[in-house]
């Protein structure tokens, strides 16, 4: 046995994964998905304090 | 008719696609996530097209609609159709129970509430969210600009409020945060933890940015809510477009069917 790489079925690969060495799912998507769960943490800790009465909102 | 007049119709527009759209997927897979999707989408649409029709004129049963649907229950709605797509347990049936039956308290509430709307304060001049709820004026500070004040009783207390359409204490606005809490971790919480999941499997990559999107759509809508609530109302209806596209074409995007995972090489007999 011996493993063979069929050229038609690589693009379809390259397709349905995340392309290496790539700046924007290397760097940017990772950042965005930090900062969007600090926000997301912010603005629950936000509404928490409004619920309890600490924030007048 | 102006500009930022218009666009909360065109916010109606685009929900009501996405909810056509996503609903039709529930009749054809009948899976439940997509079906409390299409009930949270159906919602917020319902809710726009509130918030547009009392920036032109009043009446109480859309204000009913815009409360109930657009500021109470529609993140909750939207965000539990998430956890059923991520969370495959009998528990999360549980909490369907608890939702259905929040969202009716929430309504019956707010139906209670309906009789004791101060409607003299009304006026198109406002963003609805910027004149729906009565507040406590706080000693040494000043009303804003065009509010109407009154003296009242409230919690044993003599104080100064600015009037406002519900009544100082309702019940119903107590709701509203747990319904927008829920929402919030469940909708961009789990679009942020399903984008994390692709991400870190190196796969599907078009569900990463999908879920990105869907994510910052809803980002961009509770930001522009609070922005609103500040004294910014002017970013509202803008911040309520771009989130219905960013929502739609997030939704779209992960949506799209992608080649069938392959194994990276294929075992082929070496015959000679």
């Amino acid at each position: 046995m011996q493993s063979v790489k069929m050229p038609d079925q690589n693009q379809k690969i390259s397709k349905s994964h995340i392309p290496r060495n790539s700046l924007f799912f290397e760097k940017i998507v990772p950042s965005l998905l930090i900062l969007m769960g600090v926000i997301t943490l912010g603005l629950i800790l936000f509404a928490v304090a409004v619920l309890i009465g600490i924030v007048h909102f | 008719m102006s500009i930022n007049q218009a666009l909360p119709f065109i916010s109606t527009a685009i929900m009501l696609g996405f909810t056509i759209h996503v609903l039709q997927r529930f009749f054809v897979r009948r899976q439940l996530h997509f079906l409390f999707w299409g009930v949270g989408l159906a919602m917020f649409g319902a809710g726009s097209f509130a918030e547009a029709y009392l920036a032109l004129a009043w009446n109480k049963w859309v204000f009913f609609i815009w409360y109930l649907f657009g500021a109470a229950l529609n993140a909750a709605w939207l965000g539990h159709g998430t956890l059923y797509l991520l969370v495959r347990k009998k528990w999360v049936h549980g909490l369907t129970i608890m939702l259905v039956l929040g969202s009716l308290f929430a309504g019956y509430l707010m139906l209670q509430v309906m009789p004791k709307l101060d409607t003299e304060i009304f006026t198109t001049e406002k963003l609805i969210s910027e004149q729906y709820g009565t507040k406590v004026l706080e000693a040494g500070k000043t009303a804003p600009e065009g509010a109407q004040t009154a003296r009242a009783t409230y919690r044993g207390q003599n104080v100064t409020v600015v009037r406002g359409l519900l009544p100082l204490g309702s019940t119903v606005r107590l709701t509203t945060p747990f319904f927008n809490i829920y929402g919030l971790l469940t909708l961009v919480g789990g679009a942020i933890w399903s984008a994390y999941l692709f991400w870190r499997k190196r796969v599907m990559p078009n569900r990463v940015i999908g879920n990105v999107l869907i994510a910052s759509g809803a980002l961009l809508i509770g930001f522009a809510s609070t922005l609103t609530r500040l004294g910014y109302g002017q970013f509202l209806y803008l911040g309520e477009l771009l989130s219905a596209i960013l929502m739609f074409a997030g939704f779209r995007f992960a949506a799209r069917p992608q080649p069938d995972e392959v194994p990276q090489s294929v075992p082929v007999a070496a015959t000679d």
